[in-house]
Protein backbone atom coordinates (compact mmCIF):
# COMPACT_ATOMS: atom_id res chain seq x y z
CA UNK A 1 0.00 0.00 0.00
CA UNK A 2 1.52 3.17 -0.80
CA UNK A 3 -0.47 6.54 0.47
CA UNK A 4 1.28 9.85 0.82
CA UNK A 5 2.49 9.18 4.21
CA UNK A 6 4.45 6.08 3.10
CA UNK A 7 6.21 7.90 0.64
CA UNK A 8 9.40 9.97 1.58
CA UNK A 9 8.29 13.27 2.86
CA UNK A 10 9.58 15.33 -0.02
CA UNK A 11 8.65 13.27 -2.80
CA UNK A 12 5.04 13.36 -1.09
CA UNK A 13 5.02 17.08 -0.19
CA UNK A 14 5.68 17.03 -3.93
CA UNK A 15 3.10 14.82 -5.11
CA UNK A 16 0.72 16.54 -2.85
CA UNK A 17 1.46 20.43 -3.70
CA UNK A 18 1.65 19.50 -7.55
CA UNK A 19 0.41 22.31 -9.36
CA UNK A 20 -3.09 21.47 -11.00
CA UNK A 21 -4.93 23.29 -13.54
CA UNK A 22 -7.71 25.47 -12.91
CA UNK A 23 -10.82 24.65 -14.54
CA UNK A 24 -13.76 27.47 -15.15
CA UNK A 25 -16.26 24.31 -15.88
CA UNK A 26 -17.18 21.72 -14.76
CA UNK A 27 -18.42 19.08 -17.58
CA UNK A 28 -20.54 16.15 -16.72
CA UNK A 29 -21.26 13.88 -20.24
CA UNK A 30 -24.30 11.38 -19.01
CA UNK A 31 -24.95 8.48 -21.32
CA UNK A 32 -26.54 4.50 -20.91
CA UNK A 33 -26.27 2.07 -18.85
CA UNK A 34 -22.84 0.94 -18.12
CA UNK A 35 -23.80 -2.24 -20.34
CA UNK A 36 -24.53 -0.42 -23.34
CA UNK A 37 -20.63 1.22 -23.15
CA UNK A 38 -18.05 0.75 -25.58
CA UNK A 39 -15.32 1.41 -23.40
CA UNK A 40 -11.72 2.87 -24.23
CA UNK A 41 -8.85 2.87 -21.63
CA UNK A 42 -6.08 6.12 -21.81
CA UNK A 43 -3.53 5.47 -19.71
CA UNK A 44 -0.37 8.13 -18.84
CA UNK A 45 1.80 5.26 -18.22
CA UNK A 46 3.89 6.16 -21.63
CA UNK A 47 3.10 3.04 -22.87
CA UNK A 48 4.12 2.49 -26.27
CA UNK A 49 3.69 -0.64 -28.43
CA UNK A 50 7.35 -2.41 -28.97
CA UNK A 51 9.04 -0.94 -32.13
CA UNK A 52 7.32 2.24 -32.00
CA UNK A 53 9.01 5.41 -30.36
CA UNK A 54 9.22 5.47 -26.72
CA UNK A 55 8.26 8.85 -25.09
CA UNK A 56 11.21 10.74 -24.95
CA UNK A 57 10.74 12.97 -21.51
CA UNK A 58 7.64 15.49 -21.96
CA UNK A 59 6.03 15.04 -24.73
CA UNK A 60 2.70 15.95 -25.22
CA UNK A 61 1.02 13.75 -27.59
CA UNK A 62 -0.08 10.02 -27.10
CA UNK A 63 0.52 6.40 -28.78
CA UNK A 64 -2.42 4.26 -30.20
CA UNK A 65 -2.39 0.63 -28.52
CA UNK A 66 -5.06 -1.57 -30.76
CA UNK A 67 -7.07 -3.65 -29.18
CA UNK A 68 -5.10 -6.48 -30.60
CA UNK A 69 -2.13 -5.76 -29.13
CA UNK A 70 -0.51 -8.77 -26.94
CA UNK A 71 1.08 -8.19 -23.59
CA UNK A 72 4.43 -9.12 -25.00
CA UNK A 73 4.55 -6.18 -26.97
CA UNK A 74 3.99 -3.53 -24.46
CA UNK A 75 6.71 -1.19 -22.93
CA UNK A 76 6.59 2.02 -20.43
CA UNK A 77 8.39 4.61 -21.40
CA UNK A 78 7.29 7.12 -18.75
CA UNK A 79 9.95 9.51 -17.52
CA UNK A 80 9.53 8.82 -13.60
CA UNK A 81 11.40 6.14 -11.80
CA UNK A 82 8.70 7.09 -8.88
CA UNK A 83 6.53 4.32 -9.41
CA UNK A 84 6.56 0.60 -9.03
CA UNK A 85 7.18 -0.82 -12.56
CA UNK A 86 7.17 -4.63 -11.06
CA UNK A 87 3.57 -4.90 -11.04
CA UNK A 88 3.50 -3.96 -14.72
CA UNK A 89 6.25 -6.44 -15.68
CA UNK A 90 4.23 -8.98 -14.19
CA UNK A 91 0.58 -8.31 -15.53
CA UNK A 92 -0.64 -5.38 -17.61
CA UNK A 93 -3.32 -5.22 -16.28
CA UNK A 94 -2.24 -3.73 -13.20
CA UNK A 95 -1.92 -0.49 -15.93
CA UNK A 96 -3.51 -2.03 -19.02
CA UNK A 97 -6.67 -4.11 -17.92
CA UNK A 98 -7.42 -4.70 -21.33
CA UNK A 99 -8.19 -8.46 -20.34
CA UNK A 100 -10.50 -7.30 -17.54
CA UNK A 101 -12.51 -5.19 -20.24
CA UNK A 102 -12.38 -8.40 -22.48
CA UNK A 103 -13.91 -10.45 -19.37
CA UNK A 104 -16.41 -7.79 -18.62
CA UNK A 105 -17.60 -7.59 -22.35
CA UNK A 106 -18.08 -11.89 -22.03
CA UNK A 107 -19.98 -10.90 -19.06
CA UNK A 108 -22.29 -8.24 -20.79
CA UNK A 109 -21.64 -5.98 -17.81
CA UNK A 110 -19.96 -3.41 -20.78
CA UNK A 111 -21.12 -3.24 -23.82
CA UNK A 112 -17.62 -3.32 -25.86
CA UNK A 113 -14.45 -2.58 -26.31
CA UNK A 114 -12.96 0.09 -28.18
CA UNK A 115 -10.83 -0.88 -31.33
CA UNK A 116 -7.90 1.22 -30.10
CA UNK A 117 -6.27 2.20 -26.96
CA UNK A 118 -4.26 5.25 -25.99
CA UNK A 119 -1.35 6.31 -23.29
CA UNK A 120 0.00 10.44 -22.65
CA UNK A 121 3.10 10.29 -20.70
CA UNK A 122 1.33 11.49 -17.60
CA UNK A 123 4.27 13.77 -16.33
CA UNK A 124 3.76 16.33 -19.06
CA UNK A 125 1.89 20.02 -18.60
CA UNK A 126 -1.29 19.16 -18.55
CA UNK A 127 -1.83 22.64 -21.03
CA UNK A 128 0.67 21.11 -23.41
CA UNK A 129 -1.62 17.67 -23.84
CA UNK A 130 -4.90 19.66 -24.31
CA UNK A 131 -4.99 19.72 -28.35
CA UNK A 132 -3.96 16.18 -27.96
CA UNK A 133 -6.56 15.13 -25.70
CA UNK A 134 -8.99 16.96 -27.69
CA UNK A 135 -8.03 15.76 -31.33
CA UNK A 136 -7.90 12.53 -29.18
CA UNK A 137 -11.43 12.86 -28.59
CA UNK A 138 -12.41 12.90 -32.06
CA UNK A 139 -10.61 9.27 -33.07
CA UNK A 140 -12.48 7.75 -29.77
CA UNK A 141 -15.91 9.30 -31.10
CA UNK A 142 -15.14 7.81 -34.29
CA UNK A 143 -14.68 4.91 -33.00
CA UNK A 144 -18.16 5.02 -30.89
CA UNK A 145 -16.78 5.39 -27.64
CA UNK A 146 -18.60 6.75 -25.26
CA UNK A 147 -16.79 5.78 -22.13
CA UNK A 148 -13.34 6.08 -21.29
CA UNK A 149 -11.61 4.54 -18.08
CA UNK A 150 -8.36 6.73 -17.06
CA UNK A 151 -5.26 4.75 -15.98
CA UNK A 152 -2.60 6.37 -14.06
CA UNK A 153 0.69 5.78 -12.27
CA UNK B 1 -4.74 12.21 -15.43
CA UNK B 2 -7.43 14.54 -14.00
CA UNK B 3 -7.08 17.10 -16.46
CA UNK B 4 -7.17 14.62 -19.34
CA UNK B 5 -10.32 13.31 -17.95
CA UNK B 6 -11.66 17.18 -18.39
CA UNK B 7 -10.89 17.61 -21.79
CA UNK B 8 -12.41 14.62 -23.56
CA UNK B 9 -15.61 15.38 -20.98
CA UNK B 10 -15.56 18.57 -22.25
CA UNK B 11 -15.22 17.50 -25.71
CA UNK B 12 -18.58 14.78 -24.96
CA UNK B 13 -16.69 11.80 -23.47
CA UNK B 14 -17.68 10.40 -20.27
CA UNK B 15 -14.50 9.87 -18.24
CA UNK B 16 -13.75 8.19 -14.73
CA UNK B 17 -10.44 7.92 -13.47
CA UNK B 18 -8.54 5.89 -11.15
CA UNK B 19 -6.98 7.90 -8.66
CA UNK B 20 -3.65 7.53 -6.96
CA UNK B 21 -3.08 10.73 -5.06
CA UNK B 22 -5.98 11.59 -3.62
CA UNK B 23 -4.88 15.58 -2.60
CA UNK B 24 -4.30 15.87 -6.61
CA UNK B 25 -7.77 14.63 -7.50
CA UNK B 26 -9.22 16.66 -5.28
CA UNK B 27 -7.42 19.69 -6.81
CA UNK B 28 -7.93 19.10 -10.11
CA UNK B 29 -11.80 17.79 -9.57
CA UNK B 30 -12.18 15.61 -12.09
CA UNK B 31 -15.81 14.72 -13.48
CA UNK B 32 -15.47 10.98 -11.76
CA UNK B 33 -12.77 9.26 -9.99
CA UNK B 34 -12.36 6.02 -7.38
CA UNK B 35 -9.16 6.88 -5.54
CA UNK B 36 -7.52 3.60 -4.82
CA UNK B 37 -4.93 3.06 -1.84
CA UNK B 38 -2.82 1.02 -3.74
CA UNK B 39 1.35 2.08 -4.49
CA UNK B 40 1.81 4.40 -7.36
CA UNK B 41 2.49 2.06 -10.44
CA UNK B 42 -0.30 0.31 -9.50
CA UNK B 43 -3.75 1.45 -10.79
CA UNK B 44 -5.50 -1.49 -10.76
CA UNK B 45 -4.06 -3.52 -7.61
CA UNK B 46 -1.96 -6.33 -7.66
CA UNK B 47 -0.80 -8.24 -10.58
CA UNK B 48 -2.00 -11.97 -11.12
CA UNK B 49 -5.22 -11.38 -9.36
CA UNK B 50 -7.88 -10.98 -12.00
CA UNK B 51 -10.96 -11.01 -9.67
CA UNK B 52 -9.12 -8.28 -7.33
CA UNK B 53 -8.41 -6.14 -10.99
CA UNK B 54 -12.32 -6.96 -12.00
CA UNK B 55 -13.01 -5.59 -8.60
CA UNK B 56 -11.53 -2.30 -8.89
CA UNK B 57 -12.32 -1.69 -12.72
CA UNK B 58 -16.26 -2.51 -12.00
CA UNK B 59 -16.12 -0.26 -8.96
CA UNK B 60 -14.64 2.59 -11.48
CA UNK B 61 -17.00 2.08 -14.47
CA UNK B 62 -20.15 2.08 -12.33
CA UNK B 63 -19.67 5.98 -11.18
CA UNK B 64 -20.38 6.12 -15.05
CA UNK B 65 -24.25 5.48 -14.02
CA UNK B 66 -24.20 8.05 -11.06
CA UNK B 67 -27.13 10.37 -11.60
CA UNK B 68 -25.20 13.31 -9.74
CA UNK B 69 -22.65 15.28 -10.60
CA UNK B 70 -20.07 16.50 -11.14
CA UNK B 71 -17.55 15.92 -9.12
CA UNK B 72 -17.83 12.45 -8.08
CA UNK B 73 -14.75 10.90 -5.82
CA UNK B 74 -15.27 7.43 -4.03
CA UNK B 75 -12.54 5.54 -2.19
CA UNK B 76 -11.92 2.06 -2.97
CA UNK B 77 -11.78 -0.31 0.45
CA UNK B 78 -9.03 -2.36 0.10
CA UNK B 79 -5.54 -2.71 0.25
CA UNK B 80 -3.33 -4.54 -2.34
CA UNK B 81 -2.57 -7.93 -0.88
CA UNK B 82 0.90 -8.04 -3.17
CA UNK B 83 1.72 -5.06 -1.00
CA UNK B 84 2.80 -7.67 1.83
CA UNK B 85 6.33 -9.22 1.90
CA UNK B 86 6.48 -12.68 0.89
CA UNK B 87 9.03 -14.08 3.63
CA UNK B 88 9.34 -17.37 1.14
CA UNK B 89 10.76 -15.16 -1.53
CA UNK B 90 14.74 -15.31 -2.37
CA UNK B 91 16.38 -13.69 -4.61
CA UNK B 92 18.75 -15.11 -7.46
CA UNK B 93 22.33 -14.97 -5.93
CA UNK B 94 24.82 -12.39 -6.81
CA UNK B 95 27.95 -11.79 -5.44
CA UNK B 96 27.25 -8.86 -3.49
CA UNK B 97 27.65 -5.25 -4.61
CA UNK B 98 28.93 -2.26 -2.91
CA UNK B 99 29.08 1.65 -4.57
CA UNK B 100 32.20 2.35 -3.93
CA UNK B 101 35.30 1.02 -5.52
CA UNK B 102 37.06 1.24 -8.57
CA UNK B 103 34.82 2.38 -11.57
CA UNK B 104 36.46 -0.26 -13.79
CA UNK B 105 35.46 -2.87 -11.24
CA UNK B 106 31.91 -2.10 -10.62
CA UNK B 107 31.75 -2.25 -14.45
CA UNK B 108 33.30 -5.22 -14.74
CA UNK B 109 30.62 -6.54 -12.56
CA UNK B 110 27.50 -5.18 -13.87
CA UNK B 111 28.37 -7.09 -17.04
CA UNK B 112 29.31 -10.31 -15.07
CA UNK B 113 25.98 -10.07 -13.18
CA UNK B 114 24.13 -9.20 -16.18
CA UNK B 115 25.19 -13.11 -17.75
CA UNK B 116 24.53 -14.83 -14.22
CA UNK B 117 21.08 -13.61 -14.33
CA UNK B 118 20.41 -14.76 -17.09
CA UNK B 119 18.98 -18.29 -16.54
CA UNK B 120 16.86 -16.75 -13.86
CA UNK B 121 15.83 -14.30 -16.26
CA UNK B 122 14.70 -17.05 -19.29
CA UNK B 123 12.67 -18.61 -16.28
CA UNK B 124 10.97 -15.34 -15.97
CA UNK B 125 10.21 -15.11 -19.90
CA UNK B 126 9.07 -18.52 -19.78
CA UNK B 127 6.91 -18.49 -17.07
CA UNK B 128 4.97 -14.92 -18.24
CA UNK B 129 5.54 -14.90 -21.73
CA UNK B 130 6.79 -11.79 -21.75
CA UNK B 131 9.78 -9.31 -21.12
CA UNK B 132 9.14 -5.09 -20.67
CA UNK B 133 12.74 -4.91 -22.06
CA UNK B 134 12.93 -3.03 -25.04
CA UNK B 135 13.44 0.82 -24.53
CA UNK B 136 16.61 1.41 -25.96
CA UNK B 137 16.68 -1.30 -28.46
CA UNK B 138 19.75 -2.58 -27.36
CA UNK B 139 20.18 -6.29 -26.29
CA UNK B 140 20.82 -6.60 -22.70
CA UNK B 141 23.88 -7.60 -23.20
CA UNK B 142 24.76 -4.35 -25.17
CA UNK B 143 22.75 -2.33 -22.60
CA UNK B 144 25.19 -3.66 -19.58
CA UNK B 145 28.44 -2.82 -21.86
CA UNK B 146 26.99 0.35 -22.89
CA UNK B 147 25.91 1.47 -18.98
CA UNK B 148 29.41 0.18 -18.20
CA UNK B 149 31.27 2.22 -20.60
CA UNK B 150 29.76 5.19 -19.22
CA UNK B 151 30.80 4.00 -16.21
CA UNK B 152 34.21 3.80 -17.45
CA UNK B 153 34.35 6.99 -18.59
CA UNK B 154 34.18 6.45 -22.39
CA UNK B 155 31.05 8.84 -23.09
CA UNK B 156 29.98 6.35 -26.06
CA UNK B 157 28.11 7.78 -28.61
CA UNK B 158 24.60 6.98 -29.33
CA UNK B 159 23.77 3.37 -31.10
CA UNK B 160 20.96 4.45 -32.31
CA UNK B 161 19.84 7.35 -34.83
CA UNK B 162 17.26 9.61 -33.70
CA UNK B 163 18.34 9.17 -30.30
CA UNK B 164 20.94 11.41 -28.14
CA UNK B 165 23.51 9.26 -25.60
CA UNK B 166 22.13 10.29 -22.67
CA UNK B 167 18.76 9.45 -23.91
CA UNK B 168 20.02 5.67 -25.14
CA UNK B 169 21.56 5.57 -21.53
CA UNK B 170 18.73 6.51 -19.58
CA UNK B 171 16.78 3.67 -21.45
CA UNK B 172 19.46 1.69 -21.53
CA UNK B 173 19.84 1.53 -17.24
CA UNK B 174 15.79 1.18 -17.47
CA UNK B 175 16.14 -2.05 -19.39
CA UNK B 176 18.79 -3.11 -17.17
CA UNK B 177 16.90 -2.44 -14.15
CA UNK B 178 13.62 -4.28 -16.09
CA UNK B 179 15.72 -7.45 -16.71
CA UNK B 180 17.22 -7.59 -12.77
CA UNK B 181 13.94 -7.26 -11.51
CA UNK B 182 12.21 -9.65 -13.79
CA UNK B 183 14.71 -12.42 -12.79
CA UNK B 184 14.31 -11.64 -9.42
CA UNK B 185 10.71 -12.81 -9.41
CA UNK B 186 11.52 -15.48 -11.78
CA UNK B 187 10.12 -17.96 -8.99
CA UNK B 188 6.92 -18.62 -7.67
CA UNK B 189 7.27 -16.39 -4.59
CA UNK B 190 5.45 -13.44 -4.78
CA UNK B 191 7.76 -10.84 -3.74
CA UNK B 192 6.47 -7.15 -2.87
CA UNK B 193 7.74 -4.58 -4.74
CA UNK B 194 9.79 -3.22 -1.84
CA UNK B 195 11.29 -6.54 -1.15
CA UNK B 196 12.59 -5.84 -4.86
CA UNK B 197 13.73 -2.96 -4.49
CA UNK B 198 16.06 -3.37 -1.50
CA UNK B 199 17.39 -6.48 -3.27
CA UNK B 200 18.22 -4.59 -6.85
CA UNK B 201 19.79 -0.73 -4.69
CA UNK B 202 21.44 -2.85 -2.37
CA UNK B 203 22.71 -6.03 -3.12
CA UNK B 204 23.06 -5.78 -7.26
CA UNK B 205 26.25 -4.62 -9.02
CA UNK B 206 23.78 -2.93 -11.62
CA UNK B 207 21.83 -0.99 -8.53
CA UNK B 208 25.94 -0.05 -7.13
CA UNK B 209 26.66 0.88 -10.78
CA UNK B 210 23.41 3.02 -11.25
CA UNK B 211 24.17 4.74 -8.33
CA UNK B 212 27.81 5.35 -9.02
CA UNK B 213 27.38 6.60 -12.61
CA UNK B 214 24.44 9.41 -10.98
CA UNK B 215 27.11 10.45 -8.77
CA UNK B 216 29.91 9.97 -11.58
CA UNK B 217 27.87 12.04 -14.40
CA UNK B 218 26.36 14.48 -12.09
CA UNK B 219 29.85 16.25 -12.58
CA UNK B 220 29.02 16.42 -16.58
CA UNK B 221 29.09 19.82 -17.96
CA UNK B 222 25.97 18.11 -20.03
CA UNK B 223 23.03 20.02 -18.76
CA UNK B 224 21.05 17.46 -20.37
CA UNK B 225 22.95 14.67 -19.24
CA UNK B 226 23.30 15.78 -15.76
CA UNK B 227 19.74 16.38 -15.80
CA UNK B 228 18.90 12.99 -16.79
CA UNK B 229 21.21 11.30 -14.68
CA UNK B 230 19.88 13.40 -11.26
CA UNK B 231 16.02 12.87 -11.79
CA UNK B 232 15.82 10.30 -13.79
CA UNK B 233 17.72 6.84 -12.93
CA UNK B 234 17.86 6.14 -9.32
CA UNK B 235 13.71 6.51 -7.19
CA UNK B 236 14.44 9.99 -5.25
CA UNK B 237 13.45 7.40 -2.24
CA UNK B 238 17.01 5.40 -3.09
CA UNK B 239 19.14 7.76 -3.54
CA UNK B 240 21.97 7.71 -1.26
CA UNK B 241 22.96 11.46 0.48
CA UNK B 242 26.12 11.97 2.04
Amino acid sequence: MTRLTDLPPAQAQRLAELECPDFQTRPWVTGSSLSQRRVAIVSSAGLVVRGEDPFRGRDPDYRAIPASAKPEELLCSHISINFDRTGFQEDWNVVFPLDRLRELAADRAIGSIAQTHYSFMGATDPVQMEPHARELAGRLKSDQVDAVILSPV
Amino acid sequence: MGALGHYLEEEGIATVGISLIRPQTENTKPPRALWVPFELGRPFGPPSDPAFQKRVILAALRLLERDTGPVVIEDFPDDDPRATPDSTWRPPFVPTAVATGPAESLAARLEAEILLLRGAHERWVARHRRTTIGLSGLSISECARYVADWLRGKAPPSPREGFSAPLILRFAVDDVKAYCLEAAAAGTAKPSSRQLGDWLWNETAAGAAIHALRVALQASEDERLKLIVSNFMVPAARVRTG
